[in-house]
């Protein structure tokens, strides 16, 4: 069941900025719904717009099957995490959590309860007396977190929830996020502009580009079928290459690329004979030692640096012509001594071909695998 | 939301137009032919403002401009306000910088200098009449100008305070570190920092200073300000529009120092 | 206290701690002469016999003028006039600079326009009292616009006197006076609330008013306290607007210049002192309400 839809909606920032453009999507009940992009991409204007805190300019927006234009936020079923949290500074805790229950007139037995299981869930019993000013950041955001979702929305809306958190907390949160939504059941609507937590947190991903929708859909299907280039760079690493197919044989495709001529066998009815499309394969996929050299595509490169993550090495090699690669491995794997030369490989299932640069019109491939 | 927007320009409208409305009036009858000051106008004439004086009118009818005693009285003015700007800058910047630290009766004596205009006019002016009778200090301008800056400090000070940077200090100590003396490291890295901060105590003592009454009545003698001079002479002449040209004068200055008010405040935000 | 040679306290010079107390003195000395003196000098003479001497009183220790103020018939209307007066007027000028203050702080973007339209409401404080005052007779008076108007329209049959002298026209001159002194604190706080404050409280199901009472009104709330005192303690002491154009209402600032006027001035003192200590009472009750130091300490 929809519990929000758009259709072709618009807006605006004076007479210049376009923010969104024609964005049409729906967001099932009871969905975990997390919207990606880069900065500026209008994610954060379309969370405010669906709050109801910017009005829009064209298209519908419908939540619950009720056209909301006319609807004041106040008035809409939702509720919101924001960015800065915004805490009332004149209330404690507990004030600032039974607002909305108090706007909604409840009595006040039933807020003290709504109040008190609220703070439960989020861990923070015992704070109900204290100021929000005397609290650090993680605090404040669960009396945020708490405080939204006490009203009990059909939707929950939360801005960059991770942004201004340090890293262990973020996984953390993401945790207590994941086990919040089990528990409430409510949809929640997401954002972020680090596309790893997109992935984690994600059953439905939308991927944003300036005011446009560039993919929806499952984190895996996104992650392992990007439809556009500017998909594929934003979700995850990957090697990206331009290319034109030359032949097809047996649904594996040749396709004649900077790095010579590689194979790639794609799933699916398209068929993308002579076309000029990017050919991309993800850093993982990429294999180095005696193995290597029986997958259907490989190469001698020459290693340039190698970046240690703890539980997994990212080396950079140079392939003839000077084409730069990403490969991931397992640190046993990277047994590697620089200048040494070297073969990797990957098989031809693991390739990704994508036709589409973007969604945005009028984009030059070879410009979106490359930058300007 | 819409009603209640159209609600609040009205309101605000109906506000700016009361308070400006005698304004406008008064200069518009200041041109009046008649030596009354109600409507309907008789005719035009600038003859309020600089009509030569046969020398036999009582004050209501000499104009502005040939009006010896009110340009006295304005003159002395100009050195209260003044004088009482300087006072005030120079007030408000050492008291804002010596109370960023935590000195001993910090908070006392914030509230005693709040005192000064948290003060009736009346006690305030009151007081000072019998500390100079006592005294023996004369009754001038200088003497009324400290009143006015006892009066204009905490505005200064609590607009200082409002905007002082946080950084501030930060900058003061590399400076010192930098082995930069008191004075030189107030010269070139303080005060640079927060002229514009006093800049505006400065104009608020001067535009504090300028219209007031009731305090300086009690300080003045003689021809006094613009506003003792105006009240007296009120209290025994009639109301003719000599006095609108001389509220016109005086407005028209009012005007240009505070769009000089507005200009520095607008600078010295970030 | 001792002498330490680098600055525990913060201060960035090595004797910091005594820059600071040497920073003091100006103010402390201006302080010292032209406030403290001055109210100290009051309250002592308040405490003197009158007598015909040449100071008009005599050093002599007596509480008799504090037994005539107390038993006097008129202090009490003097009191209630004085203060009731001072009251209404700031309530008068918190009706309308409260809205003034929320238009300014968030239906003008521009910042260069919001301070021109301060500057803009300044201007009338700064002419003259008794031209400004003056300037209402063509406007209220029986030849006046208003009547004009009014008559002309049909509403009334002959020109209205009651709007020259009488309370209203004191309100109103003092409005249009104050108002500035009331909403500019009152900007100064609305301005540093926090827009996202009133976006949560939106989306946390508060309709308009809720959000404007709940969020703007309680948050703008030291600058209203401070705004409510500038215009009170100033109503409190301009007897001269009262004298000329309410009919004569007496009020205590009046009763001082007159007393001092006619260099009585122990009593003078003893009203002054009153009028004084009152109002502080009354404004120690009110920083008791709402912590002013908010809006000052940031």
């Amino acid at each position: 069941m929809k519990v929000l839809e758009s259709k072709n909606l618009t807006k605006w920032y004076g007479k210049e900025v376009l923010a969104l453009n024609k964005v049409s999507f729906q967001v099932d009940e009871g969905d975990f719904f997390v919207l990606i992009g880069p900065s500026g991409c209008g994610k954060s204007t379309l969370l405010k717009v669906i709050a109801g805190l910017l009005d829009y300019d064209g298209g519908e927006l419908y939540i619950k099957g009720t056209e909301v234009k006319q609807i004041p936020p106040h008035k809409r079923d939702i509720s919101m995490m924001l960015e800065n949290y915004a805490l009332f500074p004149h209330m404690s805790v507990y004030d600032n959590i039974a607002f909305g229950l108090r706007m909604l007139a409840k009595d006040r037995s039933e807020i003290d309860k709504q109040v008190k299981e609220s703070l439960k869930l989020v861990g923070m019993e015992g704070f109900e007396r204290r100021s929000p000013l005397e609290l650090s950041g993680g605090q404040r955001q669960r009396v945020a977190l708490a405080r939204a979702i006490v009203v009990n929305p059909s939707v929950l809306l939360l801005d960059e929830p991770l942004s201004h958190v340090d890293y262990r907390l973020q996984r953390k949160l993401m945790e207590e996020l994941k086990l919040l939504h089990q528990r409430l059941g409510t949809t929640f609507i997401l954002t972020t502009h680090v596309q790893e937590h997109g992935l984690s947190l994600a059953e439905t991903l939308m991927v944003m580009n300036t005011g446009v929708i560039e993919q929806i859909g499952k984190p895996d299907a996104i992650y392992t079928r990007p439809a556009t280039v500017f998909a594929a760079r934003f979700v995850g690493d990957i090697n990206l290459f331009s290319g034109e197919v030359v032949s097809k044989r047996n649904g594996r495709y040749t396709v004649k690329t900077e790095l010579g001529e590689l194979q790639a066998s794609v799933e699916g009815d398209k068929d993308y004979s002579g076309h000029k499309l990017a050919y991309g394969v993800r850093p993982e996929a990429v294999i180095l030692g005696k193995d290597a050299a029986q997958c259907e595509n490989h190469i001698q490169v020459k290693p340039i640096n190698t970046y240690y993550f703890g539980n997994s090495v990212e080396c950079l090699f140079e392939a003839p012509g000077g084409v730069m690669l990403r490969v991931n491995v397992a640190p046993e794997a990277a047994t590697l001594q620089t200048g040494r030369e070297s073969v990797v490989g990957w098989r031809a299932g693991d390739a990704i071909l994508i036709e589409k640069p973007s969604v945005i019109e009028g984009l030059n491939i070879e410009e979106v695998i490359y930058g300007k | 939301m819409k009603p209640q927007e159209v609600g609040i320009r009205v309101y605000v409208a109906a506000l700016i137009l009361l308070v400006y409305l005698p304004i406008v009036v008064m200069i518009v009858l200041s041109f009046n032919t008649s030596g009354r000051i109600s409507f309907p106008m008789e005719g035009f004439t600038t003859k309020w403002y600089n009509g030569i004086p046969t020398g036999y009118e009582y004050a209501s009818y000499i104009s502005a401009f040939y009006d010896w005693k009110f340009w006295i009285a304005f003159q002395n003015t100009v050195y209260v306000a003044t004088a009482g700007a300087i006072m005030t800058m120079i007030i408000v910047t050492t008291v804002a910088m010596a109370l960023r630290h935590r000195v001993v009766g910090r908070d006392p004596l914030f509230y005693l200098i709040l005192l000064g205009f948290v003060l009736p006019g009346v006690a305030l002016g009151l007081g000072n009449n019998m500390l100079f009778r006592i005294m023996n200090w004369e009754f001038a301008w200088w003497t009324a100008a400290m009143l006015d800056t006892v009066y204009a400090v905490p505005f200064g000070l609590i607009l200082m305070m409002a905007r002082f940077d946080p950084d501030l200090v930060l900058y003061e100590r590399a400076a010192s570190v930098l082995k930069a003396s008191p004075l030189s490291v107030f010269r070139k890295v303080t005060l640079p920092l927060i002229r514009w901060e006093v800049v505006s105590a400065g104009i608020f003592g001067f535009v504090l200073a300028w219209g007031e009454l009731i305090r300086t009545s009690f300080v003045m003698r003689g021809t006094g300000v613009i506003s003792t001079y105006i009240a007296t002479e009120l209290a025994i002449n009639p109301i003719t529009p000599k006095w609108y040209a001389v509220g016109a004068i005086v407005t028209g200055i009012s005007i240009v120092a505070l769009i000089i008010l507005g200009w520095v405040l607008s600078r010295g935000q970030r | 206290m001792t002498a330490q040679p680098s600055g525990k306290t913060g201060s960035p010079f090595r004797i910091g701690r005594y820059y600071s107390y040497m920073l003091l003195v100006p103010g402390l000395v201006i302080s010292a002469i032209f406030l403290v003196l001055p109210l100290a000098i009051m309250t002592v003479v308040s405490f003197y016999t009158t007598a015909p001497s040449s100071t008009g009183f005599l050093p002599i220790f007596t509480v008799e003028n504090y037994f005539d103020f107390f038993t006097s018939p008129q202090t009490g209307t003097l009191l209630l006039n004085t203060f009731s007066l001072a009251f209404i007027a700031s309530i008068i000028c918190f009706a309308f600079g409260f809205p003034l203050a929320y238009f300014l702080t968030f239906h003008i973007k521009s910042r260069t326009l919001k301070n021109y339209v301060i500057t803009l409401l300044i201007v009338p404080f700064l002419i003259d009292w008794s031209i400004r005052t003056v300037a209402w007779i063509p406007i209220l008076g029986k030849g006046g616009i208003v009547n004009f108007a009014l008559m002309s329209l049909g509403l009334i049959k002959g020109p209205l006197e009651v709007l020259l002298f009488s309370r209203n026209t004191l309100y109103l001159i003092w409005l249009q006076t104050y108002v500035v002194f009331m909403e500019f604190p009152i900007y100064l706080a609305m301005n540093r609330i926090d827009p996202d404050l009133i976006n949560a409280a939106r989306v946390l199901k508060a309709p308009p008013r809720r959000v404007l009472y709940d969020i703007v009104f309680k948050l703008s709330l030291p600058g209203i306290m401070a705004g409510f005192i500038f215009v009170f303690v100033s109503t409190l002491g301009d007897f001269i607007t009262p004298n000329l154009w309410a009919g004569g209402v007496q009020t205590l600032g009046l009763s001082i210049s007159r007393y001092s006027n006619n260099f009585l001035w122990p009593y003078a003192s003893v009203l002054s002192t009153m009028l004084l200590v009152i109002a502080i009472i009354i404004m120690y009750i009110a920083f008791k309400v709402v912590n002013i130091k908010k809006l000052f300490y940031e």
